[in-house]
């Protein structure tokens, strides 16, 4: 649940409504989606996942304090992208497949097994599904891997990944300025400032920040509140 | 085989008062009458054997294999019924690629044998089938170095460094449990544990 | 014929009852300017926040068929179970029915474990089914209860998302309704204070969304009491006449009357039993 400083910062009178035409909330009839910024990165030891917060139809927004980063095992959480019903039953299945998998290998299993179930679903679905998953997490055999899963259920394994529609604003800045084997502190730095000039710069992502570090000791969350955030050259 | 005549043995679904399942113990028998097989676990590998009997001049060489690829990663050797095991060879290669499909990855041999164990295991429990009169032993290479097991005609399974089936197992095992199994690699094993009266043993 | 239908009529699939071809075939209807009967939308505001100890949930009481409003007082708060209610908006035909269903699954999934219900459980069962109908029915809900974890609320929208927060609005009048709870939500609020902020923010929606009015529906759900008001408040009440636009009696001037006498004869009488004898042959 939210905590209270998320609940009572800020909300801005100049918010639109939107248009509405005779009777019908016009929002309802369109999906519910997350329009969203979404990133992972390895680092020295595991890997940092990072989201924004925000949940729209249309032009509102349902939801401003969103959890995008969802876990799947205590060591392999995915980043959530596109429609929101879509993304959940996704993971939802999954995660049911995967308990299945886990108490009969009697082990935790790899990075690479549970990326490949959201591919499997997410390509075999293609044609319904507006999903773009990044799975990424931490095996004792592989150490901290991040899987990209675009949306019609490729999968890729990669260094660093971006995903959602704050994702093209931050091309140039994340290739500039990612280094393999960086610490983990620097690797969450690398993560909030990408997210936050995308949210800077694409109207569909916003709200705060929700972070996580996942190593072999399992999982640490952060949230990037207002204030929080970085700062660039036009906030200061 | 004081059981014979009972009627006890007539199913694989049914008891002996004594707490037998006689069907199971015919195919045991039928493992027990075919050639040797024998599997040695060393440090880099897993090394299978196999007694084969030539009984013609006419035969095309290479035919009928007692050891057999299950996947990339996975071999098998077997003692018993041929017919019977290369269909269980198959579901054994069902098992594997099912497993590559779903998850992306090798399968692990442990996993694989209780798929396989649990396979064979249906086969003692109904009495519209016959069990299967194999003893196969699966070897793989994975991450964590080689791994091999032992199915049996009951369904169950064992981890092994060292084992042997068939006729000579007797023979077999002796020569295998004088070695320093855990130490030695693999190939040199496989040679070195080939029983002397068995000159028939093909390394392969 | 669309490429696809010579598609299908080429290959022989049997496409015709299929929900895609309908949609095509009534959208090309629609074209022609044939105009289809429109369901039942309960253009609507609902709305519900965790307090202390408990959930608030709360609705308007409108509902509507295109410009019509087709009743002025429905209920839009269901029964989920004994610790669990449900404001539905959307189609209300559907709304209806997929809490009903879920309803019943719960009773008997309640049955089987012996154990009271929880929210998530109801939330898993709403969202699935909504999902599996891919948006088709038009249920958008707000969802809250209490059990063994405490007071818990969701909403969840026609193609099966959920969020589970700890204030949340839905329908027509959500704009209204959240702009209320941004406004004036805090956590740990007391049972009138919460009871308040639904009011309000359901009258926000009745006053200034068209598709929303006549009363305001509360339901209060504890650890072990429901209490179901309905309605809250009438929001609408109907004013009193100030004057009376009858004529008053004797505004007619009567000019002239008379009494005729109608002569009649009486040709018989009969008295009978309205009681009917038992056949018992």
């Amino acid at each position: 649940m939210a905590t209270v400083n998320m609940m009572t910062s800020g909300f801005s009178p100049a918010m639109a409504v939107p248009q509405m035409h005779g009777m019908g909330f016009e929002g309802m009839d369109t999906e519910v989606s997350t329009g969203t910024t979404i990133m992972a990165t390895e680092f020295d030891g595991g890997v940092i996942i990072g989201a924004d917060s925000r949940t729209t139809t249309g032009a509102y927004i349902a939801n401003r304090v969103t959890d995008k980063l969802t876990k799947v095992t205590d060591y392999i959480y995915c980043c959530r992208s596109g429609s929101a019903a879509d993304t959940q039953a996704v993971a939802d299945i999954v995660k049911y497949h995967n308990d299945f998998h886990r108490m009969e290998m009697g082990e935790q299993p790899l990075v690479k097994t549970v990326a490949h179930m959201f591919k499997q679903l997410c390509y075999d679905y293609r044609d319904q599904l507006t999903a773009g998953i990044i799975v990424a997490g931490w095996d004792k055999r592989n150490g901290g891997q991040v899987y990209s899963i675009p949306i019609s259920g490729m999968l890729q394994k990669m260094p660093f990944c971006t995903g959602g529609s704050g994702s093209t604003y931050i091309y140039g800045f994340v290739d500039s300025q990612f280094k393999p084997k960086m610490t983990k502190e620097e690797s969450l730095q690398f993560v909030s400032k990408a997210v936050s000039l995308a949210i800077n710069r694409d109207g569909s992502s916003g709200g705060i920040i929700r972070l996580a570090a996942i190593s072999k000791d399992g999982v640490e969350r952060f949230t990037l509140t207002g204030d929080q955030l970085p700062k660039f050259y036009e906030d200061s | 085989m004081s059981s014979i005549g009972t009627g006890y043995d007539l199913s694989a679904s049914q008891f002996s008062p004594d707490g037998r399942v006689f069907q199971v113990e015919y195919a045991q028998k039928a493992v027990e009458n075919s050639g040797t097989a024998i599997g040695i676990r060393g440090k880099d590998g897993v090394v299978f054997g196999v007694e084969k009997l030539i009984t013609s001049k006419l035969y095309e060489k290479g035919d009928n294999k007692r050891i057999l690829n299950v996947d990339r990663h996975v071999g098998a050797a077997f003692a018993g019924l041929n017919a019977d095991a290369r269909h269980l060879v198959e579901r054994a290669r069902d098992e594997a690629s099912s497993y590559r499909h779903s998850y992306g990855d090798p399968i692990p041999l442990r996993h694989l044998t209780e798929r396989v164990a649990g396979y064979v295991h249906a086969h003692t429990l109904y009495s519209s089938v016959r069990p299967f009169g194999v003893s196969m032993i699966l070897g793989s290479m994975e991450q964590d170095g080689p791994q091999m097991y032992l199915i049996d005609p009951s369904g169950v399974s064992w981890g092994y460094h060292g084992c042997a089936v068939g006729k000579a197992k007797q023979n077999a095992k002796t020569e295998i449990e004088k070695l320093k199994i855990k130490e030695i690699k693999g190939w040199f094993l496989g040679v070195a544990a080939r029983p002397s009266r068995q000159p028939h043993i093909k390394v392969i | 014929m669309t490429r696809r239908d010579r598609r299908c009529v080429i290959t022989g699939l049997l496409y015709f009852n299929t929900l895609s071809f309908k949609k095509a075939k009534n959208a090309r209807l629609e074209q022609m300017g044939f105009k289809f009967p429109k369901a039942y939308k309960t253009g609507t505001t609902i709305a519900g926040v965790i307090y202390k100890d408990g959930v608030v949930l709360g609705a308007d009481t409108r509902a509507t068929e295109d410009t019509v409003v087709a009743d002025k007082n429905c209920a839009k708060i269901h029964y989920i179970a004994d610790n669990i209610y449900c404001c539905g908006a959307g189609t209300a035909a559907d709304t209806e029915m997929t809490t009903q269903l879920i309803s019943a699954q719960l009773e008997l999934h309640r049955l089987a474990t012996g154990r009271a219900p929880r929210v998530c459980t109801a939330n898993r069962l709403l969202k699935q089914m909504l999902f599996r109908y891919q948006g088709y029915i038009g249920a958008a809900l707000v969802l809250g209860g209490v059990d063994a974890t405490g007071p818990n609320l969701y909403s969840i929208w026609p193609h099966g998302s959920t969020d589970k927060l700890p204030y949340v609005t839905m329908g027509s009048g959500s704009l209204a309704a959240m702009a209320t709870f941004e406004d004036r939500f805090k956590p740990n609020m007391t049972r009138e204070e919460a009871m308040k902020l639904v009011r309000d923010a359901i009258a926000a929606g009745i006053f200034n969304d068209l598709g929303s009015g006549s009363n305001v529906d509360l339901c209060v759900v504890t650890k072990d009491k429901v209490e179901y008001v309905r309605p809250h408040e009438v929001a609408n009440a109907k004013g009193i006449k100030q004057g009376r636009y009858l004529y008053k009696r004797g505004t007619t001037a009567v000019l002239s009357s008379e009494v005729k006498k109608v002569e009649f004869d009486i040709i018989g009488t009969e008295v009978k039993s309205s009681v009917q004898p038992m056949d018992t042959q």
